[in-house]
């Protein structure tokens, strides 16, 4: 069927409209599949229910589960994914490191510092949750990352430094605060939501995170050009006609606030970054037109499918979902060394 | 369309790394860069390309400042060849030569069949027709340096700066790049580093020192023994052939007859 | 059948207490050897200094009559009961939650007792049984924390055997004798043993048998995975000795499951954890009533759309004593939901 529609007229739009089948048939094989497990028929009468109102009789809480938990859930783990491996292809162009990931931003760490800050110290009395709070940890770790690039010098190299300095900084300050102020209880739960967790997200988070995921996306594909310029390094770029510094704004802008808006919802999660795009590389190579949005593409269905793992592989139980990713990905990308030849 | 520097300056931080320079390439011409290691070479180059603004004066494309004439403009007009270019990107020579489309393509005006063409015939321009779907770490250094120039060139230029291009190439290839580059139709500025490459290539040749632009004019003028013990402390001979084109001998000290090193030490 | 009291329990126990005393209950022997956790512990006479780290022993201890014995206090999850407000102010407080090592001896005391291993223990946050042995300050380690009870997995540790009301009774037990106020120990476990039977007996008598029930403690986020209480905790005693199904299956004290599963699970009562600690927003009871009735699958659940959801004081679902007011209240929940069922 996949062939077929390659030869349709318009290969980009048959692709597109072969990724959005893909994507829908991940999110509802996601609404299907849970702790517990409900027949496919009420999923799909539930579903039916919402999207065109067709009335089938449906238990309220089946419903309520397949609707409003696994559904929503789905399609924030969709956009994560998207966003995270947008983040990370346009990272690692940009700086010309194929380690990059969102993370070296400090993004992540501030963000953890945010949350054991709301959560352990009481910041904020109580009138925020922990989703705000990373996201305040996250925006502030990011400013102190870019002033220290900017004073370390031009170059990529003094923004990965900067990252990683930025990163240590935080990750200290979240340790001090857990093991200086946090019973045993609330380090746990601390650690669960630092590890990446869809348990509480509801279609509110959804609304937040979808439209962040197409808007990244937008921005992203309209400097696909721009990226592909960065194959030599920043000179080679400017000498064809590219803004540097516009571009390097917008772009990790753009990364930064896509990956702190997710990080505040889901928690840090990762491998995702860094390994989605080196996947997407090993298909379509490295022109930007064709990576940015199979990177997304692949993030997207790789997180929908960590995140039912993550609930169906220890019955009762939900892992947290940084946990599954790093377990596939870390071999997935030792395979992808071996034999995608990233370096040569 | 002219190219020119109007005393310029270029700093880091505190240091001055050029020193007002004055400088006017002519249509046509093969204008080289001479000067030591530190002269200042490099970022004269990256200026007069418009690839970094100048910290003082004015460089000027058309008699338009650079500033106004725009980034995508300049790359439509100037091809920079830099020094050391290099990608651990899984790319092919043709998406290589490709990337000097960029300033022509948007998305109004994407890919065609006339980019195909001129990525083509840039690549036969350097001779690397047949070599299209290699991968780009399998190329050889001087044939990496072909594609730079093949990618300069499909930006359909007026003006090809390369800045030393012939660092890292054996002898046969620093030869035929030069060639290749001097029956091009595009006017080149190359910094060289080989100051007999220079008279053999060039027009006129531009000597920098210390950041200062210390004389311009053409070979037999700049490359004389007072200049050569003065900013490069090389003893020469300058020998001038029956076509005007000067060629440097150089002196080495202590020239000791057929005994070698070995007989010395032995 | 003949329904009694709580109060007329009281004035019965109380009696018998007056009676026991007057035929001369025993007094300590010193020295005294009690077996605590592994270890021999040992007193030649009754501590005059002690520094409490639970809250759950300091008010056995000012049950017990010996607040002006008490040097020190730490580990506070909620305010002090009512009814020692008064005493507990003059006592020191070192910390609400975990003290240094050097604040527990500076209040030079002869005696340390602790409700958690994890403070004072072989990993011991405040520091190990070793480090005040070697200071000659013995330590007495509340059994509700380590008989049967594995605390080497690091956290809350594993219960091996399910937590019950016995080991608190041990506890003021042991601590009576301890301190020679052996009458006054007996006269607390009496009464307290009373309460329970009566609470059981109420429920018994309505049969209360196939009610289940979930005991919600906290959140990370008020809609992420809430801390639920597992089978061998104090709430798992509450359900057992009621005869009332906790739907929550786990052997862990307070295990993490999805709503998802507690949604389909669909207990006829819900506990939610009432404490002033505010770590998490769902530490605030009303907010987790707010979340119960909005969320649009919690909402649907039969505790939630027939108002059977019953506020527990955190300390009640913890191993200490006031479970046994976790207890009155579960059952007065029970009752009222047979009767409300019978209308």
């Amino acid at each position: 069927m996949i062939a077929l529609l390659s030869f349709l007229p318009g290969r980009r739009t048959s692709a597109a409209f072969a990724a959005l089948v893909l994507l829908g048939l991940s999110l509802a094989f996601a609404a299907s599949v849970g702790e517990t497990s409900i027949p496919v028929q009420t999923v799909m009468s539930t579903i039916a229910n919402h999207v065109w109102g067709a009335g089938y009789d449906v238990d309220p809480i089946d419903a309520g589960i397949v609707w409003n938990y696994r559904l929503s859930r789905a399609v924030v783990a969709a956009s994560c994914g998207a966003a995270l491996a947008l983040s990370g292809a346009v990272l690692q162009a940009l700086l010309r490191n194929a380690l990059a990931d969102p993370y070296l931003l400090g993004i992540s760490a501030g963000a953890s510092t945010g949350a054991v800050s709301v959560a352990i110290l009481g910041v904020g009395a109580g009138m925020f949750g922990l989703s705000v709070g990373a996201f305040i940890g996250s925006v502030v770790a990011f400013a102190f990352v870019s002033l220290l690039a900017l004073q370390a010098g031009r170059g990529t190299g003094a923004i990965i430094l900067a990252g990683i300095a930025g990163a240590q900084l935080f990750n200290a300050l979240t340790s001090f605060i857990v093991t200086k102020s946090a019973s045993a209880e609330e380090a746990r739960g601390i650690m669960f939501w630092l590890l990446g967790n869809l348990s509480g997200v509801r279609w509110p988070d959804a609304t937040q995170a979808f439209p962040m995921a197409i808007i990244g996306l937008l921005v992203c594909l309209w400097h696909a050009r721009a990226l592909d310029a960065f194959t030599f390094g920043r000179d080679s770029a400017a000498s064809l006609g590219v803004p540097v510094r516009r571009v390097y704004v917008i772009l990790i802008g753009i990364s930064a606030l896509m990956t702190a808006v997710m990080v505040s919802i889901v928690g840090s999660i990762g491998f995702v970054g860094l390994v989605i795009p080196h996947a997407a590389r090993f298909f379509v190579g490295n022109r930007h037109g064709l990576l940015l949005p199979l990177s997304a593409l692949i993030g997207a269905l790789f997180l929908v499918g960590a995140d039912v793992i993550s609930r169906v592989i220890v019955p009762g139980q939900v892992l947290p979902i940084g946990v599954i990713t790093a377990l596939v990905g870390a071999p997935a990308f030792a395979l992808i060394l071996c034999h995608g030849r990233i370096l040569r | 369309m002219t190219l020119e520097l109007r005393n310029i300056s270029w700093s880091v931080g505190f240091k001055k790394i050029v020193r007002d320079v004055s400088l006017r390439v002519e249509q046509g011409e093969f204008l080289g860069i001479i000067g030591p290691n530190g002269s200042g070479k490099t970022s004269m180059m990256s200026v007069l390309a418009g690839i970094r603004p100048p910290s003082d004066g004015m460089a000027l494309l058309g008699d338009q400042p650079m500033r106004k004439v725009g980034r995508r403009n300049l790359a439509r007009r100037i091809g920079f060849v830099e020094q050391q270019a290099d990608t651990s990107d899984r790319i092919t020579v043709h998406e290589a030569v490709s990337l000097g489309r960029t300033p022509y393509l948007s998305l109004l005006s994407p890919w065609s069949a006339i980019d195909d063409d001129i990525v083509t015939s840039a690549l036969e321009s350097v001779g690397m027709g047949n070599m299209a779907d290699r991968i780009w770490h399998t190329l050889s250094g001087g044939e990496k340096q072909r594609v730079h120039i093949a990618r300069a060139l499909a930006q359909q230029p007026d003006y090809l700066l390369l800045d030393e291009p012939t660092n890292h190439l054996d002898i046969h290839h620093q030869l035929g790049l030069l060639e290749l580059v001097h029956a091009l139709p595009v006017t080149v500025v190359a910094a060289l580093h080989d100051l007999n490459h220079a008279a053999l290539f060039c027009d006129r040749i531009a000597m920098m020192d210390g950041g200062k632009l210390t004389a311009i004019g053409t070979p037999s003028e700049i490359l004389t023994q007072q200049n050569l013990r003065d900013v490069f402390g090389v003893e020469a001979d300058i020998e001038t052939q029956s076509d005007g084109r000067c060629h440097i001998r150089y002196r080495v000290r202590n020239q000791m007859g057929v005994q070698t090193k070995k007989g010395r030490v032995a | 059948m003949l329904k009694m009291n709580r109060q007329g329990l009281a004035a019965g126990v109380f009696a018998a207490g007056l009676v026991l005393t007057a035929t001369g209950a025993q007094a300590t022997e010193y020295p005294l050897t009690i077996e605590n956790c592994g270890r021999s512990v040992t007193f030649e006479k009754a501590p005059e200094r002690v520094v409490s780290l639970g809250q759950s022993n300091t008010e056995i201890l000012y049950r017990l009559g010996l607040a002006d014995k008490v040097v020190g206090t730490a580990v506070w999850f909620n305010p002090v009961a009512e009814e020692y407000r008064e005493v507990n102010a003059k006592v020191k407080r070192l910390a609400d939650n975990d003290p240094s090592f050097e604040s527990v001896v500076g209040q030079k005391p002869d005696l340390v007792t602790n409700q958690y291993q994890w403070h004072v223990g072989p990993n011991g946050a405040v520091g190990t049984v070793t480090q005040f042995n070697e200071l000659s300050i013995p330590v007495y380690t509340a059994p509700a924390d380590c008989v049967g009870k594995d605390n080497s997995t690091g956290g809350d540790g594993t219960r091996l055997d399910a937590f019950s009301m016995d080991l608190i009774y041990q506890t003021i037990t042991e601590m009576a004798q301890i301190f020679d106020v052996e009458d006054r120990g007996e006269q607390l476990v009496a009464d307290l043993r009373a309460r329970e039977q009566a609470a059981r007996e109420s429920v018994e008598s309505i049969d209360g048998s196939g009610v289940s029930m979930l005991f919600w403690f906290s959140s990370a986020e008020i809609d992420v995975d809430p801390f639920v209480a597992g089978q061998k905790g104090a709430p798992g005693y509450i359900a057992n000795i009621l005869n009332v199904r906790n739907v929550i299956d786990s052997d862990d004290e307070w295990p993490k499951v999805g709503w998802e599963t507690i949604a389909r699970a669909n207990p006829d009562i819900i506990a939610i954890g009432k404490m002033e600690r505010r770590r998490f927003p769902a530490d605030d009871w009303e907010l987790k009533m707010k979340f119960l009735k909005s969320d649009p699958v919690t909402s649907q659940m039969t505790a939630v759309q027939n108002d059977q959801i019953v506020v527990l004081d955190a300390m009640s679902m913890n191993p200490t004593i006031r479970t046994i007011d976790g207890i009155e209240m579960v059952a007065k929940a029970v009752v009222d939901l047979r009767k409300s069922q019978s209308n």
